[in-house]
């Protein structure tokens, strides 16, 4: 079955991979264990979402994919972000803030 | 697409996959090796990575889906399966497609129909601007009665919300002169009837405002059929001079093929013109107003006044006529009706009646596929449950049905539009000529678009419901009922119940309707015409006026004429009169009775005026109620008699005596001294004149010298086939005079069947619409008992087993039909009332909630649908329990 799909969730990962994307062309594998490792194993990327959203990113023109040679020689599909995936980036970023800020209020006055 | 981009687009979906298998079996293999890094064993370390991914399936999918023609793909594979889901179950497809075509193909060709006759573009130049002009006067309830030329002119002189009117009447002339002579149907009109319409002649200059000057009126335009039969199509015919009843014409224009102007109402004729002449009113027109109503008036509106503007002023100007001139216009009013509004009107209602019909036709038949559906979604629900459980979503689920209902729909809606190809074909061959007058109707960019919309819309409609259900079953529970007696079957058979009451409830709605039209038709068909229309020749000669120009001609050519056919061997008697019964013609004028206060002229009784020949009543078999019948003498020469008929006596003279009484008959003239009253001899049986749905008018007779008229129709009596005195007759005819036509020949039965051939139709077209629905609808109960029989075999086995006796299994399976029945008749009886109220106007002699139909309808449709019930019933009775028993 389905998780159920969430927004915020949905949301999150395209953060999370644009922002990976942004420190230089990498491929699937490499954004799930860059995620796992800068967040300290506190975030797990499933494949069952990664794949289907860089698809959909690639299709929005976020990101590009070509093949390439992986560090340890094997074939790979590498995503670079585009121009127009940068401005999302910085867009997404902006909402993350605005969310966290508005999530931390919440902790703090209610 | 050419098949280039095509082929590119399959490679490339083709490499899309390879891509992403790739993509992902590389991701395997990294994770794998970095297991293997951090220690794990082989095993382990595939184990582990693949475990990460979860369902590849559905991750492929999802990805795939990302991308426009992955997407593309994916419905494709559901077409594919949907292609081979069907193929699996022919009998079920057989049934479903041919359910659909039926019903989408009957629809097609109903619209393809509606879309020509009502729909089409009318041949003239922004024809939604033009309206018909009519008088209407408030006594009489003719809503368009013909104008008067004094009225024509005061309204065109006054109004400012037309920019231009014209006025049209039509009569037969004599063609004569290069081949036989030949009647025509001339409109007579005025100069800036085609400039009105935004019409240019093919070829010729046309009608010029000089053409309407006296002396300068004898020109015509010909029809473009008359053009390419009477004079080969002759390219230089313009300018050229034609012999018409015996005066010379010079043609000056050619029509349009498309052009065609025929209003049935107010045309004297009755028939399609072949020519047009302009009409020069002589100046006793122009005084007010002594001269009768005969005119079609057509206007066209100033730009961005509406129609409705134009009613309200015309209403303005014909009450101020009606204070001018009280006599003459009293209680007489205009009535504007757009254009498009006249040519459909009388077709309309009958074809939107049908219309209504053969959609309910579709309707039942798309409860049928879902049903359908929904029996056999039962049958797959564990094959739903295992693929929701490896990982389908509801969504995918339901789409995968939904393309199956679309697939079927579409093979039914291919079938459905080469049987609406065939269909409309025989629609047309069957209609009568005065219902749908169309040689061929088009299937059009308009009739495919509603075909391929009653497709879609039919696919969404009976295949929502089932895919609904069925993916949002819980696969938890179906996997442990082992699909029976789970909560989603109890939904389905709510909705199968559903769909079958629908469908009763619909049929029951459609076979009133037949049923009301029957019952209206037997009542037409039992209607006494008056006279007897058996062994009844009927013939039209219409005498020049350039070589008949005075009475004493027009009536010795017709005394001898009718003289000379009397010798005829089979002929029994011979007359004529002045216009022939049951085709919808007459003349009809005030008659004001001496005996009787005076009244002014718009006051008077209304009596229909026939102008007979000898022996007429004999000859119709019309029986003498009192009095006696013209004396020969009084056929010969103006002695000043009249006979009347029942109807005349009952309504006029209603507790005297009539005979002796004198009535002045305003026909020749409205001019008091002018007219000499006639004295009633006799009382005569009514005849139902117009047609049969029509009551009889109270009428005058006149002999024909009272009244001389140039055109009769004359009437044979024969003792055999009248069709075959034809010959004859048209010998005696040309023996006096070989330049005469005769014309409009036709039995009275023919006639008669012409009367009745409209409401004939209707009933025949909407008697097999609801047959085919009460057999959707019996299918439908027939299927929904028979799957609950085999879903409750073991339980029938128990009961069997347990002693139930075959009354009482009837009894439980037949209960379930007749709720069932019963609701429908409950649900369809007032759906069928607020029906039958849009039949109305169709209707003779029966009311639109007639009882006695309800009943009868609502009791045959429980008979067949319980008839329909008890097949299966029967197999219930005959359950083995212990074969029953041994399913469990």
């Amino acid at each position: 079955m389905l998780q159920p799909k969430n927004d915020l969730l949905q949301g999150t990962l395209a953060l999370l991979v644009l922002k990976t994307l942004a420190r230089g062309p990498q491929h699937g594998y490499g954004v799930t264990l860059h995620i796992q490792m800068v967040s300290k194993d506190i975030l797990r990327v499933e494949e069952g979402s990664l794949y289907p959203a860089l698809h959909r990113m690639e299709q929005d023109g976020w990101v590009s994919a070509e093949w390439g040679i992986s560090e340890n020689n094997r074939r790979a599909r590498y995503y670079r972000l585009t121009a127009k995936g940068r401005k999302q980036l910085a867009e997404e970023e902006k909402n993350w803030e605005r969310l966290t800020q508005a999530v931390a209020h919440v902790l703090h006055f209610a | 697409m050419s098949w280039i981009a095509r082929l590119r687009g399959m490679l490339r979906r083709e490499r899309l996959d390879q891509d992403l298998d790739e993509e992902l079996r590389s991701h395997l293999e990294m994770r794998t090796a970095d297991n293997l890094a951090a220690g794990m064993s082989p095993e382990e370390a595939r184990y582990e990575a693949q475990k990460r991914f979860g369902n590849t399936t559905l991750l492929k999918e999802d990805t795939r889906a990302a991308d426009i023609l992955g997407w593309l793909d994916e419905c494709s594979r559901d077409f594919r399966h949907a292609l081979r889901m069907l193929q699996r179950s022919p009998g079920f497809t057989a049934v479903a497609v041919l359910t659909l075509a039926l019903g989408i193909g009957a629809n097609t060709a109903l619209f393809s129909v509606i879309n020509a006759v009502l729909l089409h573009p009318l041949p003239y130049h922004d024809p939604d601007s033009l309206a018909m002009v009519w008088e209407s006067n408030s006594q009489h309830s003719n809503p368009h009665n013909t104008v008067s030329p004094p009225n024509f002119l005061d309204w065109q002189s006054r109004n400012t919300v037309f920019s231009s009117m014209a006025f049209i009447f039509d009569e037969r002339d004599n063609l004569t002169g290069n081949g036989d002579p030949q009647e025509v149907v001339v409109q007579d009109v005025s100069t800036n009837f085609f400039s009105l319409l935004g019409v240019d002649p093919l070829i010729g200059p046309g009608f010029t405002p000089e053409n309407g000057q006296p002396g300068h009126a004898n020109v015509v335009i010909l029809s473009y059929g008359l053009w390419k039969e009477r004079f080969a199509g002759d390219p230089a015919i313009v300018g050229k001079s034609i012999l018409l009843n015996g005066r010379h014409q010079t043609v000056v224009g050619v029509a349009p093929q498309n052009f065609q102007w025929f209003i049935k109402d107010g045309s004297l004729t009755g028939a399609k013109p072949q020519m047009w002449s302009p009409f020069v009113f002589p100046q006793s027109f122009h005084d007010h107003k002594q001269i009768g109503r005969f005119m079609t008036v057509v206007a066209r509106l100033r730009p961005g006044a509406t129609h409705s503007e134009a009613q309200t002023q015309m209403n303005a100007i014909a009450s101020r006529l009606e204070q001018e001139y009280p006599d003459f216009d009293g209680h007489w009013g205009v009535n504007v009706v757009p254009l498009r509004q006249q040519i459909s009107g009388d077709v309309r209602p009958a074809l939107l009646v049908l219309f209504g019909a053969v959609a309910f036709v579709l309707l039942i038949a798309c409860a049928n596929v879902s049903s359908l559906l929904l029996a056999r979604a039962a049958s797959r629900e564990r094959e739903m449950a295992i693929r929701t459980a490896i990982g389908a979503s509801r969504w995918r689920i339901a789409r995968q049905l939904l393309m199956e209902s679309l697939l079927l729909a579409l093979i039914g809606g291919g079938i459905g539009v080469a049987l609406a190809v065939w269909g409309t074909n025989a629609l047309l061959a069957a209609s009568p000529r005065n219902l749908l007058d169309l040689r061929a109707v088009s299937m059009d960019l308009r009739v495919l678009a509603f075909a391929v919309g009653a497709t879609l819309l039919a696919g969404l409609l009976f295949g929502f419901l089932p895919s609904y259900l069925s993916a949002h079953s819980r696969i938890s529970q179906t996997l442990k009922e082992g699909g029976r007696g789970s909560s989603s079957a109890n939904r389905r058979a709510l909705a199968r119940n559903a769909f079958v009451v629908a469908q009763l409830g619909l049929a029951l709605v459609l076979l009133t309707g037949a049923g009301l039209l029957t019952r209206s038709f037997v009542r037409l068909i039992g209607v006494d015409p008056g006279f007897d229309t058996g062994h009844l020749l009927t013939f039209k000669v219409a005498l020049p006026g350039s070589k008949y120009g005075t009475d004493q001609l027009c009536l010795a050519f017709f005394r001898q004429l009718l003289a000379r056919i009397s010798t005829v061997p089979g002929v029994r008697f011979v007359s004529m009169e002045s216009f022939p019964p049951l085709t919808g013609l007459g003349a009809a004028t005030g008659v004001r009775l001496l005996s009787q206060p005076a009244r002014p002229l718009s006051d008077l009784p209304v009596a229909d005026v026939g102008v007979v020949g000898p022996d007429y009543f004999t000859t119709m078999s019309i029986p003498l109620h009192a009095g006696r019948l013209f004396s020969t003498q009084e056929l010969a020469e103006e002695k000043h008699v009249t006979i009347i008929n029942q109807a005349f006596a009952d309504k006029y003279l209603h507790g005297v005596n009539p005979l002796g009484q004198k009535a002045a008959i305003y026909m020749k003239s409205f001019a008091e001294n002018e007219i000499h009253p006639s004295e009633i001899i006799g009382v005569v049986g009514d005849v139902h004149h117009i047609g049969l749905d029509t009551a009889p008018e109270p009428t005058v007779y006149w002999p024909h010298p009272e009244l001389v008229m140039s055109g009769m129709t004359i009437l044979v009596r024969t003792s055999n086939d009248p069709s075959a005195m034809v010959s004859a007759a048209r010998n005696e005819l040309q023996q006096i005079d070989p330049e005469l036509p005769m014309a409009a020949v036709a039995t009275m039965d023919q006639l008669l069947a012409d009367s009745l051939s409209r409401s004939r139709f209707t009933m025949l077209l909407l008697g097999i619409f609801a047959a085919v629905a009460v057999v959707l609808a019996s299918v439908g109960i027939y299927g929904l008992i028979a799957y609950s029989v085999t879903q409750r075999t073991p339980e029938l086995g128990i009961r069997i087993a347990l002693g139930a006796q075959r009354r009482d299994v009837l009894r439980l399976v037949l209960g379930q039909g007749t709720r069932l029945t019963l609701l429908a008749v409950a649900v369809g009886v007032p759906a069928a009332l607020a029906f039958s109220r849009l039949l109305a106007t169709l209707l003779f002699g029966v009311s639109a909630t007639d009882p006695i139909t309800f009943a009868g309808v609502a009791a045959l449709l429980a008979l067949v649908a319980l008839l329909a019930c008890f097949i299966p019933a029967r197999r219930a009775t005959r359950v083995d329990p212990i074969v029953a028993l041994r399913y469990e």
